[in-house]
């Protein structure tokens, strides 16, 4: 028999030692002409819905993105029309999904719009090449469910320079029942894509938007349309529930099976957008997250160290909740806590830490101090570290 | 961001050097960077464009 390991680097088996191995079908592996498998393919973030650092049910504010679980959100004209949370309802293999439910039977305007909303970031959809002739075709993959049957729209679109909207249809047959929707969209050789570290590609479930985004499924047009006239009025119905996950967008005209990434993964490109510190504190103690020295008998400067490179200088966003922080200092030999309710005074920010300057307490100047939660039952969502788009 | 909610929009200053957009809602305070890619930023700008007035108060 033929040995398989020569004796010298240039010793390799031929095709007559191979025999019928020699040329085996290639067309299920990976090669570098079939990156069907490319790692970091999906240009969705969290599409499985597994992390959620605002970790709370909330309602649609006015015509603003509000955020259940991380990179996802609803978007609604109205307030309070909607709800929006993380769910532990979610198709075999997944753990969780992002659940919406209408709150009352909403009558729609026009210019009204309703939805789920993905963006992504210019940065991250550099390879798709859109506005350009060399436009990739893209994939979208998701499980859905929905205790409304019928045709639903989805868009993708840019929101910087709105000038570029395609629209598409999806059929949901059976009530309360996650499936698996694939759509395949063209690229578009036109329009303006950025790839900055701004709007890229926004992907938009519509829920039952007004007439003034109608267009027709199937093709790029300008301006900014999200459904059909004929496409499910969701928002219409009080209780009606909306669950997605599984979501995926890749370059292709296939869709590849879910790509699950580890969770410190995961977490890590979250973060990019949203920074909440983990109240971690033990013996009922708050977490601390962020030091730094007194510079005046009544304030301290702290320095907060951001755990990823965040996507733009990030917004600072406090809860007006009693004492949900307090400030630490040191001495040779005591370690005091001023339980009165912080004031922040100033912020400086960068894309890598915070520079918090904050009131309130009675320090001797150039006292080592440190800023933590209350205590460890304090809500850690007092404090958030914004950079969305 | 619902600007129109607000209790207070104003400029905060940390050296007498304007650092942030601080905007006070009845249960949250919001510091918004002065950065043209913050999307925070962004919606304060078109605030301002449809006749929106940020307060500045100057440190003396």
């Amino acid at each position: 028999m033929a040995k398989l390991i020569g004796n010298a680097p240039n010793q390799v088996p031929t095709n007559a030692d191979l025999g019928s191995m020699a040329f085996e079908d290639r067309t299920n592996y990976i090669t570098k002409n079939n990156p069907v498998h490319q790692p970091f393919r999906n240009l969705i973030i969290n599409g499985d819905m597994s992390i959620n650092q605002r970790n709370a049910t909330i309602n649609n504010g006015t015509n603003t993105n509000t955020y259940a679980v991380d990179r996802f959100h609803m978007f609604g004209a109205v307030a309070n029309k909607m709800s929006g949370q993380q769910s532990t309802t979610a198709p075999t293999y997944f753990k969780n999904s992002f659940l919406t439910t209408s709150l009352a039977s909403t009558t729609t305007s026009a210019g009204d719009a309703y939805g789920v909303r993905h963006i992504i970031e210019g940065s991250n959809i550099v390879n798709l090449s859109w506005g350009s002739a060399s436009a990739k075709t893209v994939t979208l993959s998701f499980w859905v469910r929905s205790s409304i049957t019928g045709t639903y729209a989805l868009a993708l679109f840019n929101k910087d320079a709105p000038n570029r909207s395609y629209v598409e249809t999806y059929t949901i047959n059976s009530a309360d029942t996650f499936e698996y929707k694939t759509i395949t969209i063209e690229g578009d050789t036109a329009g303006t894509w950025l790839t900055t570290n701004g709007q890229g590609i926004q992907v938009w479930w519509d829920l039952g938007s007004g007439s003034n985004f109608n267009t027709t499924a199937g093709s790029w047009g300008g301006g900014l349309d999200v459904r059909t006239s004929g496409s499910s009025n969701w928002i219409g119905t009080s209780g009606a529930t909306f669950y997605i996950t599984g979501v995926q967008l890749e370059a292709g005209t296939s869709a590849s099976d879910f790509e699950f990434l580890p969770r410190d993964v995961n977490l890590n490109r979250c973060h990019r957008y949203c920074y909440v510190p983990s109240n971690e504190g033990t013996s009922g103690d708050g977490y601390v997250f962020a030091w730094g020295y007194a510079n005046t008998s009544s304030q301290g400067v702290y320095f907060m160290p951001l755990p990823t490179l965040m996507r733009s200088q990030p917004t600072l966003v406090l809860k007006n909740t009693s004492n949900a922080l307090e400030q630490g200092y040191h001495n040779a030999t005591v370690t005091q806590h001023n339980t009165n309710v912080v004031t922040r005074s100033g912020t400086v920010s960068s894309d890598k830490n915070l520079v918090l300057l904050v009131g309130g307490a009675s320090f001797s100047g150039g006292q080592g101090v440190h800023l933590r939660f209350k205590s460890q039952s304090t809500d850690e969502t007092s404090f958030v570290v914004d950079a969305e788009l | 961001m619902d600007l129109d909610n607000a209790i207070t929009i104003e400029y905060s200053y940390i050296d007498n050097k304007k650092s942030s957009i601080r905007v006070i809602f009845e249960d949250r305070t919001i510091d918004i960077p002065l950065n043209e890619a913050n999307t925070d930023y962004q919606a304060i700008q078109e605030w301002i464009a449809d006749g929106g007035v940020v307060i500045d108060n100057p440190p003396m």
